[in-house]
């Protein structure tokens, strides 16, 4: 009469626990949903009746309602139709109740009766707790991310078989991995461009955002590119965070499941707000900056974007995470990216200290005005990369390789870490205080700078964060030195002249 | 209303939109302020065989009308508020520079010392929409000019105007900047000239002929430009493209007999058309501030081999140092050409720059050639 079946739900990038009630009573025969459905979860209706009926399952002529607790939280997506199904068996007394007492059901249903993967499994098993995942066939090794003893079913025929007692579960093996993808772009393709190859590598290291300028051709988007290669890879609990995401958002995961390589996103400057930050459907899709959280968000053209897609990014710089509020709910997403932009100096891509730029004033400055301001200011390091020269350009000398830049990155991250348990650019200001001291000379220089009007207070700080990072790259111990403060200097330049232009 | 001096009348005068330069001048030469003042209101301004163009019972009326909304009080009291000292044409104060011409304001409005006049003087315009190296340019000649006690005659405008001014500024010990403007001296055109208006009228002179509070309005520019070559022995054009209003202020200097000289620029590049085409008509080029002091018979003092009190630099310094010896080079370039690490040449670049031996500008390092403490004439 009565059937209780665990499930989950999406929401954001986490699963919410549902149970289905399934209560199947003498009346006029019908079939209703209630416990805030949204569409495409009420259309589970059809889609659970054909189902049966394909597989010549019994469909009860009786009075059927399923409720979806808790009910003061919507659902959507088809990801409940397996769970109605295995609850309507069980209230009408196909299936006995205590087969189904440890399990949890999710998967969508085809008119054929056949069991279809969704998305966010990760997420969805790990909100199922204690119960067995019982999950699409195909969707075995996002499951065995949170549990290796999850069962697998491809239709639903089969599913009623097993759970009848007529059948053991089906014993499929994993499904063989992908091949891992052949890393086809090395850190030593990037020629010449000392200046670069060095900022990427203390991007990497301290988790400094980079802004590159320089002309079409220059090689930014290659850089930026090869940038993920040096960072190093996730650890578990951030690599599980961003599986979850990745899963929620219908994405193909590693290899093995758990996400271990740092993700590289590089959205397309016609992207909306929505995309970007994530929303949008009535499940919480995550948007670009948490697809990118543990890794890279790479913005090409970056004066290109919409100034409020560019705004947006403001608040999940600042505090890690973004949150998302709709009538409906408030998700959180994490959202600790390392924000890559590159962007031509001015309209014509010609650069900055060129001769053949002849743009006048106004229009440089409405291709730069949507970088100005607070953005600008969140850069860590701000460079301006030159073309290739030929004399680079045809040597046969390689540079430094992915391998040898990540491993110095990883040694130096690991230093950041033993010190403050953070990457550098993340350090709070009184831990700033007291790990970067400074050497008289290199003090001496820094306050040449200020009093020249060059540096301001929030600069003189990523300043020192950069030098920090740059430190311990050299795996130096004791006060910043010279070198370390001169170089950050050099790496945090303007090389917009957004000063001489904004008269 | 008896107690306002002239000068307040004369200032309520000189706003009136329809009051031209010659109108106003040909007024103030008849009568007192006051009574000119008086006789506009009551449109009886210009009595039939007045020695201007055809001014019409029409225009006589408009000017009633417009001073009408004028209250000579409240303007005067706006002067002083703004420290905006009036000079009329004939008077003690006026500058006699400026009393010689024959277009001379009659009413002069003016914050700062008219003493900054008293220095040669060289008036530098060019084009709103200018290019980085057309601004980088003005820069460079206003610095170098102020440094050898010429004063810069400009008119705050956008682009190479204020790229100018900016540039005599930014020198400690030099002459003192001029600044005409086209509106009033307290609506500071473009707004983000505030801070160089002021600083202008605080280290040198600004001038206009408008009284306070009066907008930007398009016909001022072309009569501000008369003042700036009224004032200027020689006007340099940096940047202006073929029919700008720089273009403008060469046919006033022309007018007065003015040497006009003008920056060369790329036959290809839209705003140094209306230079080139100056060169081509004769007028002399300008390639650094050198040719400008030879045309003012300064030539000699750029020649004398200033002291150099500059620490001289370490061997690696001296070898990055040596690499900028023919143009401004960015870091990725010194890396490249000296072979160093980037932080070698970080730590190098920064000594230097210490040293006072090399500047940075949007990214690019460049040798100083001279010490900037350097004064001007001596």
């Amino acid at each position: 009469m009565f059937a209780a079946i665990s499930s989950a739900s999406l929401l954001g990038a986490e699963g919410l626990p549902v149970t289905v009630e399934v209560h199947v009573s003498t009346g006029l025969p019908g079939f209703t949903i209630v416990g805030l459905p949204d569409e495409s979860c009420r259309e589970a209706r059809d889609r659970v009746r054909a189902a049966f009926l394909s597989s010549s399952l019994p469909w009860p002529s009786k009075r059927v309602t399923v409720n979806l607790a808790p009910t003061t939280r919507r659902k959507g997506g088809a990801g409940l139709d397996v769970a109605i199904a295995v609850g309507i068996l069980v209230a009408a007394e196909e299936i006995p109740t205590r087969a189904v007492a440890d399990l949890g059901f999710l998967g969508e249903l085809g008119l054929d009766g056949s069991i279809r993967p969704i998305a966010g499994i990760v997420p969805l098993v790990a909100a199922l707790e204690s119960a067995v995942p019982v999950v699409p066939v195909g969707c075995e090794r996002e499951a065995a991310v949170i549990n290796p003893k999850h069962r697998s079913v491809s239709d639903l025929a089969e599913l009623a078989a097993v759970l009848r007692g007529l059948k053991p579960w089906p014993d499929r093996p994993m499904p063989p991995p992908r091949p891992a993808p052949v890393a086809t772009s090395d850190f030593s393709d990037v020629r010449g461009q000392l200046q670069a190859r060095l900022a990427a590598e203390v991007a990497a290291a301290g988790q400094h955002h980079l802004l590159l300028v320089g002309p079409p051709g220059a090689g930014k988007t290659m850089l930026a590119e090869r940038l993920r290669g040096l960072l190093p890879p996730l650890d578990a609990v951030t690599g599980l965070e961003v599986t979850k995401i990745h899963s929620a958002a219908g994405l193909p995961l590693a290899v093995d499941g758990l996400i271990r390589v740092a993700p590289f996103r590089a959205p397309h400057h016609t992207a909306s707000v929505v995309s970007v930050v994530g929303g949008g459907t009535s499940s919480m899709r995550p948007g670009e900056v948490s697809l990118a959280s543990g890794g890279v968000l790479f913005l090409d053209e970056m004066s290109e974007f919409p100034g409020s897609v560019l705004d947006s990014l403001r608040q999940p710089l600042e505090e890690g995470v973004v949150r998302i509020s709709r009538a409906r709910g408030t998700v959180s997403f994490p959202a600790r990216f390392l924000l890559v932009g590159a962007t031509n100096p001015c309209g014509c891509g010609a650069s900055a200290n060129s001769m053949s730029c002849q743009c006048s004033d106004a229009l440089r400055l409405r291709h730069l005005r949507r970088l100005s301001g607070p953005l600008l200011d969140r850069f860590d390091l701000r460079i301006s990369v030159e073309r290739v020269q030929a004399d680079d350009l045809l040597s046969d000398r390689r540079a430094e390789s992915t391998e040898t830049v990540a491993a110095r990155v990883l040694a130096a991250r690991d230093r950041a870490v033993a010190r403050t348990g953070c990457a550098n650019a993340l350090i709070s200001g009184p831990a700033l205080e007291q790990h970067a001291r400074l050497t008289s000379e290199a003090l001496a220089l820094l306050r040449r700078k200020i009093e020249a009007g060059q540096l301001t207070g929030r600069g003189l700080h990523r300043i020192k964060r950069v030098a920090l990072t740059l430190a311990d790259l050299d795996g130096h111990e004791g006060p910043l030195d010279f070198n370390h403060v001169a170089t950050a200097l050099l790496l945090r330049s303007n090389p917009l002249a957004l000063r001489e232009i904004a008269a | 209303m008896t107690a306002l001096p002239g000068e307040a009348y004369a200032a309520a005068l000189a706003g009136l939109p329809h009051l031209t330069p010659a109108r106003l001048r040909a007024l103030l030469a008849r009568m007192e302020p006051s009574e000119a003042w008086r006789a506009v209101l009551a449109q009886r301004a210009f009595p039939s065989g007045f020695p201007t163009r055809a001014t019409t019972d029409d225009a006589i009326e408009l000017l009633g009308k417009e001073a009408a909304k004028v209250d000579p009080a409240e303007l005067w009291d706006r002067c002083l508020a703004t420290g905006t000292t009036v000079s009329l044409l004939g008077g003690d104060a006026y500058p006699k520079l400026l009393a010689q011409d024959p277009f001379a304001p009659a009413v002069l409005f003016s914050r700062g010392d008219f003493g900054a006049l008293a220095a040669r003087r060289v008036a530098i315009v060019g084009t709103r929409q200018a290019t980085a190296v057309g601004r980088e340019m003005a820069v460079q000649l206003g610095a170098e000019l102020a440094r050898n006690g010429v004063a810069v005659v400009s008119g705050l405008a956008a682009g190479i105007d204020g790229a100018a001014h900016r540039g005599v500024l930014s020198v400690a010990e030099g002459a003192s900047p001029v600044g005409v403007v086209g509106s009033g001296l307290d609506v500071p055109y473009p707004s983000g000239h505030h801070k160089l208006w002021q600083e202008v009228a605080d280290k040198g002179l600004l001038l206009a002929e408008v009284p306070p509070g009066s907008i930007p309005l398009a016909h001022r520019f072309p009569q501000r430009n008369r003042v700036i070559a009224a004032l200027a022995e020689i006007v340099v054009v940096v940047e202006s493209r073929e029919r700008g209003g720089s273009l403008l202020t060469v046919n006033e200097a022309d007018r007065r007999g003015r040497t006009i000289m003008a920056v060369p620029g790329s036959p290809r590049n839209p705003v140094a058309c209306g230079t080139n085409e100056l060169l081509r008509d004769g007028c002399l080029p300008v390639h650094d501030v050198s040719d400008i002091l030879m045309q003012l018979g300064l030539g000699s003092s750029l020649f004398a081999s200033p002291t150099d009190h500059r620490p001289p630099p370490a061997p690696l310094e001296q070898g990055v140092l040596d690499l900028m010896s023919d143009r401004p080079l960015s870091l990725e370039e010194l890396v490249s050409a000296s072979g160093f690490s980037v932080p070698q040449v970080a730590v190098a670049l920064a000594r230097l720059e210490i040293g006072g031996w090399i500047v940075e500008t949007a990214g690019c390092f460049e040798r100083v050639h001279v010490p900037t403490q350097r004064r001007g004439i001596r």
